[in-house]
């Protein structure tokens, strides 16, 4: 079982990393912050997160591509999609693929926290 | 292509990679110049030339048949002329007849006086006809008539008074005998001369209508001649126009002729319609290219709500975190949100500057410049279709001529179609080169799966679009071409299934100082 209080945010826009450290910190959590989905796959190899906070589009594999790797790795971890330029199809898609929750940017982060708050209570379970 | 070569400076009055000065007037006072040269010529139309043309034929029929008319007229006269004299002739040789014995009865006085008589009435009656036809010889044959008629009324005379018998002296037999026979011998003279004359009059009615044949003939020649080059060099003319106007060549017509005629008057309704298709064109570029903006909508999503998020966030942070928050940190948080606005802001700059109608004018440009700030308005697009750039423009390369919005709206359009040609990423190779002294030529390759050789040929065709619903209009290849031709270059395609597409485009050099 993950360790339902580590978060990771995935996200190659840094301020989105460095804002959301502090506030997700404050709420308790454990949270490593990556800017490139290649480290935060390798790392996700060696950690099963509580709750994986990643977006959508990025350089390398995206955030679809890191949603399907935790599906089959680490069927447990919980995962908030966040993306710049929502569709319905990318919606279905990820939450044809189990993620638990879609936000389109720009989002208030105490609304975040919440949903990641929300996730980490849905993995202890 | 073009007929009658020499005369043919009907040259497109603005032709493509024109000078400025032409592109820099604008549309509405080039179709006036353009129509106020085709109208101010002297006009002579077609109509007017095939009416003065057929009067001119009627006139020199009429002019044969009055001639004609006169022939005959003068025939008759030669005719009834020869008849008089014939029996004026004939009137003296009978009254010589009688006088051969020398001695004359008085019936036969009296016959001959008759004949005399006869004779001077016929002349008398037919002086006028005689005197028009030999001037000089009437005055002779006046007095040896004027001599016979003394004579004889002297005999005559004499006759009478002696009982019946009329003698004349030999003195007197010898000089009536020499006018009579004098008089024969003109009167004969004169009949030779006129039937000389009147068969020189039948030779000339038997070859007039030959003659007038020929010259009919001439004349039909020369006026099919006329009209030919009058309909068929003009015809030939606008199927060049027709052509031209095919590969959107819009440039107004001018004048090829020192008059104007219907042809003129087609020009220019050509001309109107050039402009108002023009006009549709410009719109149908503008369209195209809010369109193409269209098509980039995800990109420019992404692109802005990145920093607008990292703005709220940072937003967020300052006024939950106001109280814990040292000083440091409180810069640091404005200074990001200082930079995101910034970054925003860049990206709307960059897209008003795509959609801005400029001033179509034709400037030198630094290709590159153009080929990086359009990248730049595409990058974004790469990036979430990890698609990389492979540029090779060398940076001295010569300026070329054209304006520097529709360039960018090409290359866009290029780009864009290679970025989504390559969905799972790849490389998009940019290159241009110089390719002769006229010309300098970019490439833009991509690693897509190629176009079907049977689409090939129709991917300039308006509305012609292989992406699905919504995510192309099927303009973007149809404007770039007529943009690039607009500008006096050249676009083409190659493809290649499985390797990809490379489009060839090819502008004119700017004209170096």
């Amino acid at each position: 079982m993950p360790d339902n209080t580590s978060v990771m945010v995935l996200d190659d826009e840094p301020i989105v990393g460095d804002r959301l450290r502090p506030a997700l910190a404050k709420g308790g959590f454990d949270v490593e912050i990556f800017t490139d989905s290649t480290a935060a796959i390798e790392r996700l190899k060696q950690k099963a997160f509580g709750v994986l906070v990643t977006d959508m589009k990025m350089r390398g594999p995206s955030g679809m591509d890191v949603l399907r790797f935790v599906r089959e790795h680490a069927p447990n971890t919980q995962v908030i999609v966040i993306t710049g330029y929502a569709t319905i199809e990318t919606s279905h898609e990820a939450n044809a693929l189990g993620a638990y929750q879609f936000v389109a940017k720009p989002f208030k982060m105490k609304e975040l926290v919440k949903l990641v708050e929300k996730a980490s209570k849905l993995t202890a379970s | 292509m073009q007929p009658a070569a020499g005369r043919s400076s009907d040259a497109p009055a603005a032709s493509p990679g024109a000078p400025h000065d032409r592109e820099a007037l604008n549309p509405a006072d080039r179709l006036q110049r353009a129509q106020h040269a085709l109208l101010s010529r002297r006009r002579l139309s077609i109509r007017l030339r095939l009416v003065a043309s057929l009067l001119l034929c009627f006139c020199l029929c009429c002019a044969f048949a009055a001639a004609a008319k006169d022939l005959l007229g003068r025939a008759r006269g030669k005719l009834n002329l020869l008849q008089t004299i014939e029996r004026l002739d004939d009137r003296i040789l009978r009254v010589r007849a009688f006088e051969d014995e020398g001695i004359l009865s008085g019936t036969d006085i009296d016959k001959v006086l008759e004949g005399a008589r006869d004779a001077e009435d016929l002349f008398r009656k037919e002086a006028p006809a005689l005197q028009a036809a030999d001037r000089e010889v009437l005055p002779a044959l006046l007095a040896h008539l004027g001599t016979c008629r003394r004579l004889l009324t002297a005999v005559t005379t004499q006759g009478r008074e002696r009982g019946g018998f009329g003698v004349l002296t030999p003195t007197q037999a010898g000089e009536l005998r020499h006018a009579e026979a004098e008089a024969n011998r003109l009167l004969e003279a004169m009949i030779r001369r006129e039937r000389v004359s009147l068969s020189a009059i039948f030779r000339f009615a038997e070859t007039g209508p030959l003659v007038l044949v020929g010259i009919l003939l001439l004349l039909f020649a020369a006026i099919t001649y006329c009209f030919a080059k009058a309909l068929v060099n003009p015809i030939r003319r606008f199927e060049g126009y027709t052509s031209r106007i095919a590969v959107g060549d819009f440039s107004l017509i001018g004048p090829a002729r020192r008059y104007r005629d219907e042809f003129s008057d087609l020009a220019v309704a050509v001309n109107q319609m050039l402009a108002a298709l023009q006009e549709q064109q410009n719109r149908l570029v503008k369209g195209a290219r809010l369109a193409v903006v269209g098509t980039m909508t995800s990109g420019i999503a992404h692109e802005l709500n990145n920093p607008l998020n990292n703005i709220s966030i940072t937003a967020e942070t300052l006024m939950e975190e106001s109280t814990t928050l040292t000083d440091e940190d409180r810069w640091r948080l404005l200074q990001d949100i200082y930079f995101e606005t910034e970054r925003a802001s860049e990206i709307v700059k960059s897209l008003l500057d795509f959609t801005r109608q400029e001033k179509r004018e034709m400037v030198p440009l630094e290709l590159g410049e153009i080929i990086l700030s359009t990248l730049r308005l595409s990058q974004n697009e790469m990036n979430i279709n990890n698609v990389t750039v492979a540029y090779d423009v060398p940076p001295d390369l010569p300026r070329i001529q054209g304006a520097a919005n529709q360039l960018r709206q090409v290359f866009l359009n290029l780009f864009l179609n290679a970025i989504q040609a390559m969905p799972s990423g790849g490389v998009l190779g940019v290159s241009a080169a110089v390719r002769d002294q006229a010309g300098v030529c970019v490439e833009v390759h991509d690693e897509g799966a190629g176009i079907p050789a049977e689409i090939l040929p129709r991917i300039f065709d308006p509305f012609f679009t292989t992406k699905e619903p919504g995510k192309g209009t099927g303009l973007g290849l149809s404007v770039s071409s007529s943009i690039i031709k607009k500008l006096g270059g050249d676009i083409q395609v190659a493809s290649e299934l499985g390797k990809g597409t490379t489009v060839h485009v090819c502008l004119p050099r700017a004209e170096e100082q």
